[in-house]
């Protein structure tokens, strides 16, 4: 009846036989069942409600009506699938090579330096404004004729007299460099977590070999800080597909519908369109390409890898 | 050379940095009057920063939403600490029969995107006449931060030695009382550690807040914010850059005193 697991140490292994026969407890599922009751009732639950949703016809009001997969071909067929799949993905390639790269350019740089604090400072408040709140910082920075068209039109760029926010794809490449403003940090920080736990004797021999800047960073640093690029990279995919906050609260996915994200189309479907069913549906493609991307990421992560070891 | 140039670049990214964070400070010191004529790149020369407060306050019903939201974000980790210790403590220390598979059914709960769960909280949420009430939304605060609290707790009971449960057990003391008497008050840090995790989740949530609350009382302090920048027509933005810069005090606080909480917190994909 009771196995004893690996791992659980010799002092399970000695007590047991002490206690005689194993009875039957209710008691450590009476102690485990809030847990398991709050996760399935409000998380489980709605998940596969939100699946059988999206093969209806849902109002809200009205009973859902069985349509089959019409919800998934009309979505398919709609010319928005394109507009917001197309800009998701953008925010994915955006948030891997922005706030990542930025992330690791600013903990490399700031690592052992003597000013390090002073010098992520600015790099670490954002982080810890919420979505909402970098949209707000965002929206001042973008309003027209606001502060980054003077200096667009003070250093004579392109965009100085355009509102930034109008057109497609600027609009959705702007708020990408908003939220890199927010997630630099974290990255950083990250990193430099990894960068500290990378041991001395292989950059002493680098060095001693006459590597150094570029070079040891290249061949000794980056290889060696791979597995915690790979959970970096990874996060960032995993949370850019779901972008929803910044792009809400800035432009509510338009004007029109030109700057939507998955997240935003499953919002406005919803919300502000009463059709239930069709966000279900946007939802489950959400979810689906993520649980796909997360998948093949976790792959190639691990062929990659065994390549590598040595 | 290559370092001149990277010290460079590194110095052009710090002042792009900061600016973003200067022109918010500075703009939402600036009185309403001041504001309307003056370059928003000069320092304010008239400090209204509370009077702005006080402007967004009234506008968007600030006070009611910010005693909401206190409230969910202590008592939801709260209850989820001590539910997720429960369920940790029943895994770990009780030894409950098929202990991993119920852990990883708790924790599976964080991996659904919160798209996924909204329609369906809606609905049910109007129907059992919880949307828009607080308990509501302290309900759903607590689930999506129980699989957080139960992963950490589980982690940090897997160091304690269960011969510490054993000669508890002899010395005659009941389930209940060697969790509240030994292990919740041997776990204070890891607790401390989910409290402030998810207390910044919670205060910085916006699609909760947006899809089951709507009263200026009810409704979270960010949903408030979006809303106050959606009014804008009426309020000048040294107002909405005012109400973001106090709103967003307690998590920045927490965060600049625990940033090594955050980076391990984010590398459990829970965070953000």
């Amino acid at each position: 009846m009771t196995t004893v697991q690996a791992g659980r140490g010799p002092i399970l292994a000695a007590a047991r036989p002490s206690q005689g026969a194993p009875r039957w407890r209710p008691q450590p599922l009476l102690f485990a069942s809030p847990a398991v009751l709050l996760v399935v009732g409000l998380l489980y639950a709605p998940f596969v409600w939100t699946a059988y949703l999206s093969f209806t016809s849902y109002d809200g009001l009205n009973p859902p009506q069985w349509t089959g997969l019409a919800n998934y071909i009309g979505f398919f067929r709609d010319g928005i699938l394109w507009v917001t799949v197309s800009n998701t993905l953008m925010w994915v390639a955006g948030t891997i090579l922005l706030p990542v790269g930025l992330g690791l350019f600013v903990a490399t740089v700031t690592y052992r330096s003597r000013w390090g604090t002073l010098l992520r400072l600015p790099f670490l408040i954002p982080y810890a404004v919420s979505g909402a709140g970098v949209a707000v910082v965002w929206g001042f920075v973008l309003q027209p004729h606001g502060a980054l068209n003077e200096v667009l039109a003070f250093l004579h760029l392109p965009g100085g007299h355009a509102s930034l926010l109008a057109n497609r794809p600027v609009n959705t490449v702007v708020m990408i460099v908003a939220s890199t403003w927010q997630q630099v940090g974290v990255n950083a920080l990250l990193f430099l977590v990894g960068l500290q736990s990378i041991p001395e004797a292989p950059l002493e021999a680098a060095r001693l070999d006459g590597a150094d800047g570029w070079r040891l960073f290249r061949y000794i640093t980056w290889p060696l800080l791979r597995p915690l690029t790979a959970v970096v990279v990874g996060l960032a995919i995993v949370a850019s597909l779901k972008t929803f906050d910044v792009v809400w609260v800035l432009t509510q996915g338009g004007p029109g519908r030109s700057s939507e994200t998955l997240a935003v189309t499953m919002y406005r479907d919803t919300f502000v369109a009463n059709e239930y069913g069709t966000g279900s549906t946007v939802a489950v493609v959400l979810t689906v390409i993520a649980g796909i991307a997360s998948v093949l990421y976790l792959r190639g992560q691990l062929s990659s890898r065994r390549t590598v070891e040595w | 050379m290559g370092r001149v140039v990277t010290r460079a670049i590194f110095a052009v990214l710090w002042l792009i940095w900061l600016a973003p964070v200067y022109l918010l400070v500075v703009n939402a010191f600036r009185s309403t009057d001041e504001y309307a004529h003056a370059s928003i790149w000069s320092p304010p020369h008239h400090f209204g920063l509370w009077a702005n407060f006080v402007a967004a306050y009234h506008s968007a019903g600030l006070g009611g939403s910010l005693y909401s939201t206190a409230l969910y974000a202590v008592v939801a980790p709260a209850i989820a600490v001590v539910v997720g210790a429960l369920a940790g403590y029943a895994i770990i220390a009780l030894r409950l029969r098929h202990g991993f598979a119920w852990f990883v059914l708790v924790f599976g709960g964080s991996i659904f995107p919160i798209q996924m769960l909204v329609i369906p909280l809606f609905v049910g949420y109007a129907h059992l006449d919880l949307y828009d009430h607080r308990p509501g939304l302290i309900l759903i605060y607590t689930a999506v931060s129980v699989p957080l609290a139960a992963f950490i707790m589980r982690n940090f009971f897997t160091g304690i030695s269960y011969s510490i449960y054993e000669a508890a057990v002899m010395d005659g003391a009941s389930s209940w009382r060697i969790f509240y008497r030994i292990y919740l008050p041997l776990a204070t840090t890891a607790c401390a550690a989910i409290f402030i995790l998810e207390f910044t989740f919670i205060w910085n949530d916006l699609l909760f807040g947006l899809t089951l609350s709507q009263s200026d009382s009810v409704r979270p302090v960010m949903t408030a914010l979006s809303s106050l920048l959606s009014l804008y027509a009426g309020t000048t933005y040294n107002i909405v850059l005012a109400a973001m810069l106090f709103l967003s005090l307690p998590t920045m606080a927490l965060f600049l005193c625990t940033q090594r909480l955050f980076a391990r917190g984010l590398s459990l994909g829970q965070i953000g």
